[in-house]
């Protein structure tokens, strides 16, 4: 059990991204769907930030004073890279989302796929 | 029924990831492959080789520049696709744009009061971000969020005057445009895409320009993306 509570922050980032997986399999809401995947995001976040940590580290930038150990550049300029494209996905998603009520009157997705004619 | 099904879905696939996580290197480990190989390499190499003392701009801006490119090229097709999508003017009945909403007066004093506060520190963000903690993009974020916060106050049409029709028709597309131009000149100049050029203020100039056209860029998307979709609630 020592050994997992070393992972603590690994095992919390799977629970949001089950969380989040689990809003968008079972919410018929497109925007809770929406919510849910920005959820999901988050845990990738979260985990690629946390991997790129050190302990007793400091932020990487140099001719600061800053001591070495550093923090990886790279898990921060990829999260940065991935929030913007999360961003981006989520306003193009909520434009439609905006053009699926105007069109068919609803956002549940039960409604939506039912054959009223 | 449906709902346990996901729930059996979610934990199956919750507990192979768990498996997989727990054979990593704890977080915090400096042996992790994070840290050693590559992360290794840019942090030896320094200022230097990176361009930047932030070393996360360094591989925004220089070691991976192309992917930033790609990064602002995403952002930019989003909001074409969002003004595409969006405000195209499939108005039903009667357009009521109230310009003034309703807000309360101790909001609408204190964005008011901090909004050259908070300009002047996305403007820090941006300039600074190759040196301190920021960039482009997070001073561009903060712009955007403020540009929002004083439509909240203000009324949407003021921001959309703000900038005239075809002065934004172009700047919303400034940072692809100014990328194309750095990775084009690079490539003239030193003989590959994003060459950063030799002497040291010529390369900071360079990284300055690249972080101020992000900073553009994704503020002005920011508000696209807030006014489309606010300009579609209220058709």
């Amino acid at each position: 059990m020592t050994e997992g509570l070393a992972h603590l922050d690994y095992i919390a980032v799977v629970i949001l991204f089950a969380i989040g997986l689990y809003v968008v399999l079972t919410k018929q809401n497109l925007i809770k769907k929406i919510i849910g995947l920005n959820i999901m995001e988050t845990a990738v976040f979260g985990l690629i930030v946390t991997s790129g940590m050190v302990d007793g580290g400091s932020p990487p930038l140099l001719g600061q004073g800053l001591e070495p150990p550093y923090a990886s550049p790279i898990a921060h300029a990829l999260v940065l890279t991935g929030i913007v494209v999360a961003l981006s996905v989520t306003a193009l998603a909520l434009v439609l989302i905006l053009r699926v009520k105007a069109e068919c009157g609803s956002i549940e997705l039960d409604e939506l796929l039912e054959p009223d004619e | 029924m449906r709902n346990a099904l996901a729930l059996l879905i979610v934990i199956v696939l919750a507990g192979l990831m768990m498996a997989g996580v727990s054979q990593l290197p704890p977080p915090g480990s400096p042996d992790g492959a994070v840290h050693r190989h590559v992360a290794a390499h840019y942090i030896d190499g320094g200022t230097e080789a990176g361009g930047a003392p932030n070393l996360v701009t360094a591989v925004l801006l220089n070691y991976r520049a192309l992917d930033t490119y790609g990064e602002v090229v995403v952002i930019f097709a989003a909001l074409v696709a969002v003004l595409a999508v969006g405000l195209s003017g499939h108005s039903r009945g009667p357009r009521r744009q109230p310009d003034e909403l309703p807000v309360s007066p101790v909001v609408d004093r204190i964005i008011r009061l901090l909004a050259p506060f908070i300009a002047l520190f996305a403007l820090f963000m941006i300039l600074e971000g190759h040196v301190l903690p920021g960039g482009g993009f997070q001073g561009g974020v903060v712009l955007g969020a403020l540009l929002i916060l004083l439509s909240l106050v203000l009324g949407p049409r003021r921001i959309r005057r703000m900038l005239p029709t075809p002065a934004l028709f172009w700047t919303r597309a400034i940072a692809p445009l100014v990328f194309a131009l750095t990775a084009i000149a690079g490539l003239a100049l030193a003989g590959w895409l994003f060459a950063l050029p030799e002497p040291a203020w010529l390369r900071e100039l360079i990284l300055v320009g690249l972080e101020l056209a992000i900073g553009i860029g994704a503020a002005l998307a920011l508000v696209g993306f807030y006014l489309s979709l606010e300009a579609d609630h209220h058709d």
